[in-house]
C-alpha cells in the first residue's frame, strides 16, 4: 500500500529533513545535500535510496552524479486514502443516525 | 464538522468526523459496543469483545476481513481499537461520546499507523469463526 510506504519512508527525522531540502531548495545531488547537513554523503545516499523506493524522489543521472528531485505524486495516494476513509465514515454515521434517532 | 489533517513529523494521516445525534449516550454506546448493532451501521458483520485487549473483527462481502484489538475503553464515553486489513494497512479508530441535554455528539477519528505493527495472536488470523476468536480473546 502506497500510504504505508510513504509514511514509513518519512518516519525517520533525518530522512524527512533530506526530503525537506529537496522540496525547499530544488533538485540536488547527494554530495550537495551532505554539504549542508551534519551527515556523510553515504548517509544521505542511503536516505535518498529509501525515498526513491517509496517513490518520493525522481533520479536523473548527470555525469558521475545522480540528481534527485522531489516527486509529490505519492501523496495523492494518501489523500485518496483520506477521502475514501472519510466517505465511509460519512456513510456509516448516516446509518447510525437512522438507527438511533 | 469536517477536519481531515496530515500530522507532521512523519506521523500518519487522520480523518475525523463529528456528528450530533438526537439520542442518549447510552443508546449510542450500545450501538458502538454491541457487535450486532455496531455491524448494522458499520455495514459489515462485526464481532467485538468490548474490553481492553478484546478482539474486533469485521467481515463484509467482497472486501478483506478487518481484524484488530480493543486498546482502550471508558464505558459510556470512549472506545479505541486498532485494526488492520489483510492488506496490512494498520489504523487506529477512536470513538468518543459527549452527552448534552437531549443529544449526544459522537466524534470518530481514524489514523494511519504505518510506523507501528499491530501484532495479533496467530490464532486470530487463521480464519477461525468469530465465536472461536472471542474464545481465544477471553482465554488470553
Amino acid at each position: 500500500m502506497q500510504a504505508h510506504d510513504i509514511f514509513s519512508a518519512l518516519s525517520d527525522p533525518t530522512r524527512l529533513e533530506v526530503l525537506g531540502r529537496l522540496v525547499e531548495s530544488g533538485p540536488a545531488t547527494a554530495t550537495e545535500l551532505s554539504a549542508s547537513m551534519p551527515i556523510t554523503r553515504q548517509a544521505v545516499a542511503k536516505h535518498l535510496a529509501a525515498l526513491d523506493a517509496a517513490g518520493l524522489v525522481d533520479r536523473a543521472r548527470s555525469g558521475r552524479e545522480v540528481i534527485y528531485t522531489f516527486d509529490p505524486a505519492p501523496f495523492e495516494g494518501v489523500l485518496a486514502w483520506m477521502e475514501s476513509i472519510g466517505t465511509s465514515w460519512d456513510d456509516r454515521l448516516d446509518r447510525l443516525r437512522n438507527a438511533v434517532e | 464538522m469536517y477536519d481531515d489533517e496530515m500530522i507532521p513529523d512523519g506521523g500518519g494521516a487522520a480523518v475525523e468526523r463529528s456528528v450530533e445525534l438526537a439520542a442518549s449516550a447510552q443508546t449510542i454506546w450500545d450501538h458502538v459496543t454491541r457487535g450486532e448493532l455496531l455491524g448494522a451501521w458499520m455495514d459489515g458483520d462485526v464481532v467485538i469483545d468490548a474490553r481492553r485487549g478484546g478482539a474486533i473483527r469485521m467481515t463484509r462481502p467482497g472486501a478483506p476481513d478487518v481484524w484488530g484489538v480493543v486498546e482502550d475503553i471508558t464505558p459510556g464515553h470512549r472506545l479505541q481499537w486498532c485494526w488492520r486489513t489483510d492488506d496490512g494497512l494498520p489504523t487506529m479508530v477512536e470513538i468518543e461520546l459527549c452527552p448534552a441535554p437531549g443529544t449526544t455528539t459522537l466524534t470518530v477519528r481514524e489514523t494511519l499507523l504505518p510506523w507501528r505493527s499491530i501484532e495479533l495472536p496467530p490464532q486470530w488470523t487463521d480464519g477461525g469463526a468469530p465465536s472461536a476468536m472471542l474464545g481465544v480473546a477471553r482465554a488470553a
